[in-house]
């Protein structure tokens, strides 16, 4: 009996000594491991490399070019009904998105607008990478009946018969040619041109240090990093990388792996199961303006993307990570905008429910409310302003 | 008693396996297998489920969908060939007048099947999965109808999978529902606890009523077709006789019809081990019938042909023994 009373305080004893540990560990900085450090300095922005070469984009670094790819992205003559621009749907107050589930323009398109910011770093566009670059992307909507409603002819009249515009363009890509000639090389060259200087613009949509960057820079550099998060920020940040597995597809310092992930979200209603990226990595390889494309100014044709893309079945209903800087002003989420905030985006990846089509690749988080309070504040110190040319926008 | 009343319930459990598979043995349908819903076009096979995910979120449906509303159709395939063919998907009013039972011959017979059509998609080739989304706009019973055509041969393979939309039937519900009770008073009467409360008389006549009340309701055009075996499930290996309860739709007993029976296990290829008889009507639509006996567990079919003044029809009666 009295061995059995001395267990007993030798256990209570040291339960005592653990909370009163905990105790003090929360009321000081937060105890990183040496590979939660590692973790977080690889989300850093400062970690974010120098941009990419766009080997086939010769205008791709051209401040020249920027600045007239600036001009044409926001101009509403390159559409039917001269009311549409790149930024109709690209909105710089909402962090180049709209604010509405499915892109509109001159119609409803399929999907919702992806941000600009960060799409440099990532071999594939749209969410589902059917294009390999963003001068091939920027062509795209141009022609889409439910977005700029024109044509490749129309677009270069219309930058021709603009003095300015012409006199930019020449200067960048030498005379126009007779683009009315009958093999069309001429007309697609001219366009892909007009798509190469608009992604030099937007090869500088750039975003800017974080609350969560502030953060890491003061963990890293010995700062006084209490002041800069909350507990809860901080609590939400431990989950992020740990138990809810967030970082499995966020990674990186623009916080995505710029793959192709089935979360398992509902059809938009009305619409059919997204077949997403199955049919995306389909529609690249046939691309006219892809990579391997006469369009390309890579004359090696080094298209390693395109040689060793993963296709199959497992890609049905998967979709692009998208980076989870500048959440702020980009809802409604998900593919078609099915989820109208984060809460309800944490929500869905916590229960993780099976897919209409293919596989659901998230398993349930099982975290408590408190647990997806702490997640949802700290993705909001991921916000920040975005940058464009090198200017604050 | 625990044993033989656990045998009993596994009966009943493959009962219902064996009619969720009903559709599938000619031409194709939609069966259960391990816990995934299967469509069968002949030999090419497709995971097949139904979503209504604006009232029912990510629950999936195998074919009875609950209510009137959007409704996605997920066909995928298991067989690669039918990423490659032309697909195309009807959906018609049922109007073949076989209920759940219906299959590709009673389509077939369907004269206007375009007035009976609430959907219909055009041949497409679908490259890894195949997908629909219609918005029913009643509920009712529907039959879907999913064509495939082989792109050598130019063969088409179909199949015919009926299904209710809100459940305005019942179902299989009150045949499982009175199978069920069936079972637990054959058990009561076996186990000799129903003659302990009741005694024998009142024992028997129960048995005999609920028999009547729960057996198999089966129809065929306008004639209902019901039985009564004197223990229930008939036992294996030994001869008994059934009492067979004929009446139309309106309650009317059917009277002085020729009443044939044939029966067998289709998975085996065999029939009955006797030859059965109709020996005596009995009135009020009763009919004996003599020589039943079953010499194997398993899935039997007993095929009931009535010909009276107004013309011959047919009733199949499943039974899992």
């Amino acid at each position: 009996m009295s061995s059995e009373f001395l267990k007993l305080v030798v256990l209570l004893a040291a339960f005592g000594l653990f909370i009163s540990a905990c105790d003090r560990g929360s009321s000081q900085a937060p105890e990183w491991t040496d590979a939660e450090v590692t973790t977080l300095k690889s989300l850093w922005l400062e970690s974010l490399p120098d941009l990419p070469d766009d080997p086939s984009n010769a205008v791709a670094n051209n401040a020249i070019a920027a600045e007239f790819g600036r001009k044409l992205f926001f101009d509403v003559r390159l559409s039917a009904n001269g009311g549409v621009s790149c930024s109709t749907c690209h909105q710089v107050a909402r962090r180049f998105t709209d604010g509405l589930k499915k892109a509109r323009a001159l119609g409803l398109s399929d999907r919702n607008t992806p941000s600009i910011v960060g799409s440099q770093y990532s071999p594939w566009q749209y969410w589902d990478g059917r294009r390999d670059s963003q001068w091939a992307q920027a062509l795209a909507p141009l022609e889409n009946a439910h977005e700029h409603g024109t044509n490749r002819a129309q677009v270069v009249d219309t930058v021709f018969g603009d003095a300015d515009y012409r006199m930019t363009y020449e200067a960048l890509f030498g005379p126009l040619q007779d683009t009315a000639g009958s093999d069309a090389f001429e007309l697609n060259t001219a366009f892909a041109n007009i798509g190469k200087s608009i992604a030099a613009f937007e090869r500088t949509i750039m975003p800017t240090t974080s609350r969560f960057d502030e953060y890491v820079a003061a963990l890293v550099r010995g700062g006084a990093q209490r002041e800069i998060l909350s507990a809860d920020e901080i609590a939400g940040l431990r989950l992020f990388i740990n138990e809810a597995s967030c970082t499995q597809c966020h990674n990186g310092p623009l916080l995505t792996n710029h793959e192709f992930h089935n979360t398992g979200l509902l059809n938009f209603p009305g619409d059919v199961p997204d077949k997403a990226r199955a049919g995306g990595v389909r529609e690249v390889f046939g691309s006219e303006f892809n990579c391997r494309s006469i369009y390309s100014d890579d004359s090696a044709g080094f298209c390693p993307e395109l040689d060793f893309a993963r296709t199959g079945i497992e890609l049905i209903g998967a979709t692009k990570t998208p980076s989870l800087r500048n959440l702020e002003h980009t809802a409604p989420f998900m593919h078609k905008g099915q989820l109208s905030s984060i809460a309800d985006v944490l929500d869905h990846y916590n229960k993780a429910p099976d897919a209409m089509i293919g596989h659901n690749e998230a398993e349930p988080l099982g975290l408590n409310i408190a647990e997806l309070h702490q997640l949802e504040a700290f993705l909001a110190t991921l916000a920040a302003p975005v940058s464009a040319l090198g200017v604050e926008l | 008693m625990i044993s033989r009343r656990a045998v009993l319930y596994y009966q009943l459990i493959s009962l219902f396996a064996v009619l969720f598979s009903w559709d599938v043995s000619a031409h194709g349908g939609v069966v259960e297998e391990d816990d995934l819903c299967v469509i069968k076009v002949n030999y090419l096979r497709a995971h097949f489920k139904v979503y209504q995910p604006g009232a029912l979120g990510h629950e999936q449906y195998c074919e009875d969908l609950p209510m009137a509303t959007e409704s996605v159709f997920v066909m995928e395939y298991l067989h690669d060939s039918l990423s490659e063919m032309p697909i195309d998907f009807r959906i018609i009013r049922n109007v073949t007048g076989k209920g759940r039972f219906a299959r590709m011959e009673d389509i077939d017979l369907i004269d206007d099947i375009d007035s009976a059509t609430v959907f219909y998609r055009a041949p497409v080739v679908e490259p890894d999965i195949y997908l629909v989304n219609y918005q029913f706009a009643e509920e009712g019973d529907f039959i879907g109808i999913v064509s495939a055509r082989h792109p050598n041969t130019g063969k088409i393979y179909a199949a015919v999978f009926p299904f209710e939309v809100g459940f305005t039937g019942l179902g299989y519900w009150p045949f499982f529902i009175g199978m069920l009770m069936l079972i637990q008073f054959q058990y009561l009467l076996m186990s000799g606890r129903l003659k302990r409360w009741l005694g024998k008389e009142v024992a028997v006549a129960t048995c005999v009523i609920l028999g009547l009340l729960l057996s198999p309701v089966l129809f065929a055009e306008n004639l209902v077709v019901t039985y009564t075996t004197p223990d229930g499930n008939p036992e294996i290996n030994k001869m008994h006789d059934w009492i067979v309860h004929i009446e139309n739709d309106e309650g009317l007993k059917i009277e002085g019809a020729i009443v044939d029976v044939e029966g067998g296990m289709p998975k085996h290829n065999h029939g009955l081990p006797t030859k059965p008889l109709i020996t005596a009507e009995l009135g009020s639509g009763d009919y004996k019938l003599e020589g039943m006996r079953f010499h194997m567990s398993g899935y039997w079919e007993i095929v009931i042909s009535i010909t009276t003044d107004n013309g011959s029809s047919k009733v199949m009666i499943p039974l899992q023994l």
